[in-house]
């Protein structure tokens, strides 16, 4: 085989690992806030790992081979796809289950008495109130309008522009906008300044 | 990836704070998965990637398929589709399409202008009047 070809094909391997490379540095930075986007709208642990997990495999397979700086707009369109589509199936779901007997909910789970058990050691208030703050914040972001939580979600957690925002809400600059003032005053209304 | 250039107030900066707690108390369960799952997507992107091309669109066929077919059901229901005159006859038309035609028609709107509904009943009792009364 000639020289040329055979450091064509080792140009080649080193380009897809290095893609690899940075695809997997690429998702291991976004992966913990895409959780918790997810787990915000989906308000179910496994719904939004499988969310993310199946966003994740989307982007690799048919996409992965976009410039860097698209992945993450990208990204969040999967997995705001994903979501939607998960959150219409439980609204079905919902609705057939809804003709069925109830059995009670989660009858075969036993609580965990580990997480249950009080704490021995005793906290300090600032951990306490902090506590508190974390827990009042993820309510209030739990009860907004889908949007407006998308919105503040990326923005702030995520810290995407409004341009790629509204790349990945897939709306326009001025929506992105208004669905993010909205939610900052919703907030703002309910939790103060969130004095820390 | 470009930062927020715009300026943040301090509820929002506080709000990033703590979101930023929020993320950094996700147990070890989940982070393991979340690594599981990221692996497994880069594993499938791989084995996507050494697949002949040929394989690749051999893939899309289905879709490909199917995408034809409507397109071809498409052209024959529009080649199917009636271009000319109704196939109703002009006497067998039904009357709701003629009442149709009567309120689109712009000249019978001219006709009514100036009616004062009172020459409607004189026309109407000379149409029962026998031809010789109304006459003399």
């Amino acid at each position: 085989m000639p020289a040329a070809l055979h450091g064509e094909v080792h140009l080649t391997d080193s380009s897809a690992e290095s893609r690899s490379r940075a695809l997997n540095q690429f998702l291991a930075s976004i992966e913990l806030k895409a959780f918790k986007i997810a787990q915000a709208a989906l308000r179910h642990e496994d719904d939004a790992l499988d969310a993310v997990q199946d966003a994740m495999l989307q982007l690799a397979r048919a996409y992965g081979e976009r410039p860097a700086e698209e992945w993450k707009p990208l990204f969040y369109r999967i997995l705001e796809n994903r979501i939607r589509d998960m959150q219409r199936r439980r609204t079905v779901r919902g609705r057939v289950m809804a003709w069925l007997p109830s059995r009670g909910e989660d009858d075969d789970e036993e609580p965990d008495a580990i997480a249950q058990a009080p704490s021995p050691e005793p906290q300090p208030v600032k951990r306490l109130e902090l506590d508190e703050a974390v827990g009042a914040l993820e309510r209030a972001l739990s009860a907004l309008p889908r949007r407006q939580q998308q919105a503040f979600l990326l923005r702030t957690l995520e810290g995407l522009d409004v341009a790629e925002t509204a790349r990945a809400m897939g709306c326009s600059e001025g929506s992105v906008k208004t669905h993010y003032f909205r939610a900052v005053h919703t907030l703002r209304e309910q939790l103060g300044e969130l004095y820390l | 990836m470009s930062p927020m250039p715009e300026e943040l107030t301090p509820f929002e900066r506080n709000a990033r704070v703590l979101l930023d707690e929020s993320v950094s108390r996700i147990d070890g369960r989940t982070r393991s998965r979340l690594n599981q799952a990221r692996q497994a997507a880069l594993a499938a992107a791989a084995a996507h990637e050494r697949r002949p091309f040929w394989w690749r669109s051999f893939t899309l066929m289905p879709a490909a398929g199917a995408m034809a077919a409507a397109l071809l059901a498409a052209v024959v229901l529009w080649h199917g589709e009636p271009t000319g005159q109704s196939p109703l006859a002009e006497g067998q038309r039904p009357a709701a399409v003629e009442d149709i035609d009567l309120l689109a028609d712009a000249e019978a709107l001219d006709l009514m202008e100036g009616w004062d509904g009172s020459s409607f009943y004189e026309w109407a009792a000379a149409q029962n009047e026998p031809s010789g009364q109304s006459d003399g």
